[in-house]
């Protein structure tokens, strides 16, 4: 089962690309849907036909594809505007306390989940005691181990409490996973608020056909918009089908034939054509782009030199552009992605191709000699790097092609890297996740703030492993950094710090950066304002109207 | 004497005989149904144990497959961590415990609880397994028509006509099932407007799925037919039937069908197996429901429940398919219908 999965990951992604000039010929001739009615009448009601891709096991749980969804069925006591200020939701305005360990919301009043429950301060607090209880370990990592309390003060009034001070808290909890759902429905079965999670949203679960579609109703008594929102009461259209389409050709077929409104992801291969017919929106997701992990504690990159010359060895920026069309950013910054705050852009300056650089750093490391093959050797052991990747979940076909592109330029350096790639069922499995089992493994990790620094690097202790470092790099000054850039008193001060962090890890050459996460919509021309909200890029319909 | 006279006339069909049921055949052919059920219960339930404890033979452990399912992570967890999730699924049990439990709920029509889901497998499996089993029974049909339509037309026809026939059976036999996915819904769906992208279940929508399947099977199917209907078509009977003065065609459908299409009957029955299992490449390509794509994310979530599920259910269908197989040969060769 596992070599038939591969094989057809693999199909996918080059039949993709076969197909993608078929596909782009195709839609020129037919007139495209809707396209030059951007102007017309403002049309009430609708049904948003959304082709997404993956299909989550649970709709609410701390894995992105479900915060996706949630955004759209539950509310966060606040949210982020796109440069980056927190703005109210449900929480209508809030108070810190000077020493920063005190926050108390005031909530708007009045309002109602869809199960009829009130929407009090204890409901809230009642979802924080739930996601620290493991209701959501994403959430709980997000505030761990920050969060100490929250308790009720009366009705609309909430106050949650910290042990430390921690500046991205409000920032964290614009992510979906902070979804708050009704305390009612959250006593009920596992499967039932896997099926139909709660909340007070724009929209409700109406009906979950599995392996097809997710059908999602307008609230009609929806009174809980955020601040950011482009108009004001329930959602215009009537319903939201999110199907699951996985098949990047037919995703971006049932769009140009009309069969779908909006689509996300759109192939990279038909970026130029979608761009014409369609408007396009891409997302560039803070948080850790997707970079190389280097085991630190293991194996040949357990020496500085040999990982610096790794970084040096290859054209990444070329190769990233060769795989991808050009459409997604080169990210040489591979702690913090570009679009996140306090990104540090001198870090990104580091590393350029430099062969020569290169070969200096491995003599200069011991690996002098060369054998029949032309790899690097050192007291008889080859400079040999297992280089595992999650093929088809975080590395697509096109993310699989930059590998194949830098492997052939490591080589000429003298790196012999060998490309594993993993079934979903071994990387979630946990077989490349120990220091012996991989010396090289992409990954990526989304969140709105550089307070992802902490989630991905704070060191490894005996009470509290840190099992998110895959480069297993422990280092006691850049742990000290970090958490002074979480508990910074303002936004200038905790850049600087997380900015010196970013240095620290990119001078050790503890990873390596690659690309930039990215996700993208695809929306026809008679539909507008459907847009991505700031802090992960979740597709926001509440919105969104048809034009005729 | 007279009997003997009978038994050696041809013109009495021995079919007949085999209808008129003695005391003795009917205990004999309830003996054979026990025998043939105790042997499908057997066949289920070994199927069900070996995915079983061949999803635990992979290295990794449930609860970290299931903790970095649900936070879409990469990574080894704590004992802390892992604890409640163990106790949760009762992973903390011994693992003959565990077997027995599943083992013993399969008799009760349990198939236990997806791990992901969170919802029992029957139902996981019930809202699939119809258009999954529509999906796979017209492709296999479509396979059959179209393997028979071309094996009629082409075998032994002039020499560029044969070459077609054969051609084309090679062809689409090798053809991947994803390419022709997506050349059909490019052709189709696409440019012709015909069938729709996103298929769903309904008819129009099952059209382009079914065809995806069927073409290499009927391929398949097709190139097991061709040898044997050429052998046949030399045989003496149809030369005999021949100087009856039958027609070309009446000798191609009457006689040399019939003897041919054993070798695909028997391939039929895996291969409807095969199909339902199979099916995921145009339920991906065509957004349509089954169980080949809940298959596929339970292999990669590790929903051990699910997958023994499905297994089981696909094992089903062969037991019957074969049973059906079995029986078809009874109908088509009438010698069977003695024994």
């Amino acid at each position: 089962m596992t070599r038939f999965t591969r094989a057809r990951l693999v199909a996918v992604g080059s039949g993709a690309l076969l197909f993608s000039s078929l596909l782009a010929g195709c839609g020129a001739d037919a007139p495209a849907t809707g396209a030059g009615a951007g102007t017309g009448t403002k049309v009430q009601g609708g049904t948003i036909i959304y082709g997404h891709e993956q299909e989550p096991p649970c709709l609410y749980g701390g894995w992105l594809q479900q915060a996706y969804i949630d955004r759209n069925i539950l509310d966060s006591l606040v949210t982020e505007a796109d440069d980056g200020s927190i703005k109210p939701w449900l929480a209508t305005d809030w108070k810190v306390s000077d020493d920063g360990l005190t926050y108390t919301f005031t909530l708007k009043p009045g309002v109602k989940f869809t199960d009829g429950t009130a929407l009090d301060a204890q409901a809230v607090a009642d979802n924080f005691a739930y996601w620290e209880k493991g209701g959501n370990s994403t959430a709980q990592v997000s505030i761990d181990p920050y969060f100490a309390s929250a308790k009720a003060l009366d009705t609309t009034h909430l106050q949650v409490t910290l042990n430390k001070p921690y500046l991205p808290l409000l920032t964290m909890l614009t992510q979906g996973y902070f979804g708050i759902q009704s305390p009612t429905a959250l006593k009920r079965s596992d499967k039932e608020n896997c099926e139909q999670p709660i909340g007070s949203g724009a929209f409700k679960v109406k009906e979950w056909k599995h392996g097809q579609e997710l059908i999602l109703v307008k609230n009609p008594d929806y009174t809980s918009w955020p601040a950011t929102a482009k108009h004001q009461g329930p959602a215009i259209v009537d319903e939201v089908d999110w199907k699951f389409l996985l098949d990047p050709v037919a995703r971006y077929a049932s769009l140009t034939t009309g069969e779908s409104n909006v689509i996300y992801d759109v192939p990279t291969v038909n970026w130029k054509d979608a761009q014409a017919k369609f408007e396009v929106q891409q997302y560039i997701t803070p948080g850790k782009p997707v970079s190389i992990y280097m085991n630190t504690i293991k194996g040949v990159f357990t020496d500085k030199l040999v990982r610096q010359a790794f970084a040096y060895g290859a054209d990444r920026k070329s190769a990233v552009e060769a795989g991808f069309h050009g459409v997604i950013p080169y990210e040489n910054n591979p702690s913090v992605s570009q679009s996140t705050p306090g990104y540090n852009p001198e870090v990104a300056k580091a590393y350029p191709y430099d062969t020569a650089k290169a070969n200096q750093l491995l003599d200069q490391a011991g690996w002098t000699t060369r054998d029949s093959a032309g790899y690097r050797t050192k007291d008889g052991k080859q400079l040999e790097v297992r280089f595992a990747f999650p093929a088809g979940s975080v590395m697509t076909g096109e993310g699989s092609t930059v590998l194949q592109i830098l492997q052939q330029q490591w080589k000429q350096v003298g790196f012999n890297v060998e490309l594993i790639p993993e079934t979903q069922a071994e990387t979630f499995s946990g077989k490349y996740s120990s220091p012996d089992s991989y010396d090289a493994q992409p990954w990526y990790w989304t969140s709105p703030s550089a307070a992802i620094l902490w989630i991905v690097w704070r060191p490894s202790t005996k009470d509290s492993p840190n099992y998110n470092n895959s480069s297993f790099y422990d280092n006691d000054e850049l742990g000290t950094v970090i958490q002074q850039g979480n508990s910074a008193a303002t936004t200038e001060e905790a850049n600087k710090f997380y900015g010196q962090a970013q240095q620290i890890i990119q001078d050790n050459a503890a990873a390596v950066g690659l690309y930039t996460q990215t996700s993208s919509i695809a929306v026809a021309k008679n539909l507008h304002d459907v847009w991505l909200e700031k802090s992960q890029g979740e597709p926001v319909f509440s919105d969104a109207y048809f034009t005729k | 004497m007279t009997t003997a006279a009978e038994a050696a006339d041809p013109a009495v069909p021995i079919p007949a005989l085999s209808r008129a049921p003695s005391a003795r055949s009917g205990v004999r052919a309830v003996r054979w149904g026990l025998v043939k059920l105790a042997l499908a219960i057997l066949v289920l339930v070994a199927a069900a144990s070996v995915t079983f404890f061949a999803q635990l033979l992979v290295p990794g452990d449930r609860a970290t497959t299931i903790l970095n399912q649900q936070t879409g992570r990469a990574q080894l967890w704590s004992a802390a961590d892992l604890a409640p999730v163990n106790h949760q699924f009762g992973f903390d049990r011994p693992l003959a415990v565990q077997y027995v439990d599943y083992v013993s709920g399969l008799f009760r029509g349990d198939l236990g609880t997806s791990y992901t889901q969170h919802k029992p497998v029957t139902e996981v499996i019930g809202a699939q397994i119809v258009p999954s089993l529509v999906l796979t029974v017209a492709a296999l049909v479509t396979a059959w028509v179209l393997s028979l339509v071309v094996i009629l037309v082409t075998v032994k026809r002039r020499r560029f006509v044969t070459a077609i026939g054969s051609t084309w059976e090679a062809l689409t036999a090798s053809l991947p099932p994803y390419w022709i996915g997506v050349v059909l819904l490019v052709v189709f769906a696409v440019e012709l407007r015909v069938f729709p992208v996103i298929g769903g279940t309904g008819v129009a929508g099952t059209v382009l799925p079914v065809l995806t399947l069927a073409l290499p099977l009927a391929g398949f199917l097709g190139q097991v037919t061709r040898d044997e209907f050429e052998k046949v078509l030399d045989q003496p009977f149809i030369t005999t039937a021949r100087t009856r003065g039958m027609s070309d065609t009446g000798v191609r459908l009457k006689h040399a069908l019939r003897h041919s299409v054993l070798p695909a009957v028997t391939l039929s029955g895996w291969a409807l197996g095969s199909l339902l299992s199979g099916a995921v490449i145009a339920e991906n390509v065509f957004g349509r429901p089954g169980i080949g794509q809940v298959l596929v994310v339970a292999v990669n979530t590790r929903d051990v429940p699910t997958v023994s599920g499905i297994v089981l259910v696909v094992a089903g269908v062969y037991v019957i398919a074969n049973l059906l197989v079995d029986l078809a040969y009874v109908l088509i060769d009438s010698r069977l219908r003695a024994s």
